[in-house]
């Protein structure tokens, strides 16, 4: 049974890991950190997965367990001292019309997402995974009016980076 | 367009930047030790409640002379009672600790999820200070119960006139303030550290409400 469990989470897992990296790139600057945490949030929704009953979707029950490992549960690893720090650069893949000032734009995007505090990150990431208030609201415990207003200040502060 | 527009566009791409785990990464993955807060959390309450056992049972075991004095304090009502009363403490502490920690669930919304941790948090606070604050009452107590017991002793404080007693006492006070806010202070560290990004979250989540 246990087999069978662990044969069917890992198959989920390994199909929808994308979600995963995704909180991981938004919280992490650097590799090693990426894949700690990415470790640390397959363990615990490995430890949860027995409580997933299937009425909601495997992707998003996924992005609770993962912003709650990445925003709280999470304790960053010692060993982090001598990795170099992403580009952002890296974060682009090369779009096949390439527009520089686009690049340029989503560069200094992607470095302004990384200066938002953990809970700002959070509203985002459910945002440009196309999450609706509702969800955001009920995944993160505030109220849809007030995920509202906070992502609307969200975007305002992006502007202004991005527009100094 | 909207800068998020824009990220969103950007951010929906197919990626494949981000390294394919296997199923076998993954198996591995499983069985990797987890480094979440609740877990160091729960080796300090365990270490905790270890700790002031010890603490109370070892000189027990360590002196036969103190072994007989504590079976002939049991005879005073008022030590057995607190005696009683200490181990009952416990009981009641690792029952609420056991509760707080199942209610700790990663499939909790964000903020409710915090709110757990931080009262699991203030479980082992409240256990931390009751036993600071045993400490700081057994001290006249002890001097007390010496006092009453130890002829000895009876007869060198009866010998000290009020102004050694009062020396006497603001010594004992002090070194046993001192112990105490150092030991305070201990707590304090270690919980900051080991919480402070979730505190900092947990404001930040609470912001939001007004």
């Amino acid at each position: 049974m246990n087999k069978e469990l662990e044969h069917s989470f890992v198959e989920l897992l390994q199909k929808h890991q994308n979600i995963v990296h995704k909180v991981c790139r938004l919280y992490t600057n650097n590799t090693d950190a990426h894949n700690d945490l990415f470790q640390e949030i397959t363990i615990q929704l490995w430890r949860a997965y027995p409580k997933f009953r299937g009425d909601s979707k495997f992707s998003t029950w996924m992005y609770r367990v993962g912003l709650n490992t990445a925003i709280t549960l999470y304790r960053k690893s010692k060993r982090r001292i001598t990795t170099q720090e992403f580009d952002s650069v890296e974060f682009k893949i090369k779009s096949e019309e390439y527009d520089d000032t686009e690049e340029q734009q989503l560069k200094v995007l992607y470095k302004a997402l990384h200066q938002l505090n953990d809970i700002e990150k959070a509203l985002v990431f459910l945002y440009l995974e196309d999450k609706d208030y509702r969800e955001i609201s009920k995944t993160l415990g505030i109220s849809e009016v007030n995920a509202r207003v906070k992502m609307n200040r969200v975007k305002k502060k992006l502007k202004t980076i991005l527009n100094p | 367009m909207d800068e998020l527009d824009l990220l969103k566009k950007d951010w929906n791409k197919d990626k494949s930047e981000f390294k394919n785990y296997s199923d076998s990464d993954i198996y591995t993955m499983l069985h990797k030790k987890s480094s979440s807060i609740v877990k160091t959390l729960f080796y300090i309450s365990i270490a905790e409640l270890v700790f002031w056992l010890l603490a109370s049972i070892l000189p027990y075991y360590s002196s036969s002379t103190f072994q007989e004095k504590l079976e002939a304090s049991y005879a005073n009502p008022l030590f057995l009672g607190l005696s009683i009363l200490s181990y009952l403490v416990i009981l009641i502490f690792i029952y609420l600790l056991y509760k707080s920690y199942k209610a700790i669930s990663s499939t909790d919304n964000a903020k409710k999820l915090m709110e757990n941790i931080l009262k699991t948090r203030k479980v082992i606070k409240y256990y931390v200070i009751y036993n600071l604050i045993m400490i700081f009452l057994s001290i006249p107590l002890s001097l007390y119960f010496e006092y009453n017991e130890n002829q000895e002793f009876h007869q060198q404080i009866a010998e000290f006139s009020t102004n050694q007693m009062l020396v006497l006492y603001g010594f004992v006070v002090v070194v046993a303030g001192v112990f105490l806010i150092l030991l305070w202070l201990f707590y304090r560290l270690i919980y900051g550290i080991l919480l402070k990004r979730l505190n900092r979250n947990y404001v930040e989540i609470k912001k939001l409400e007004v």
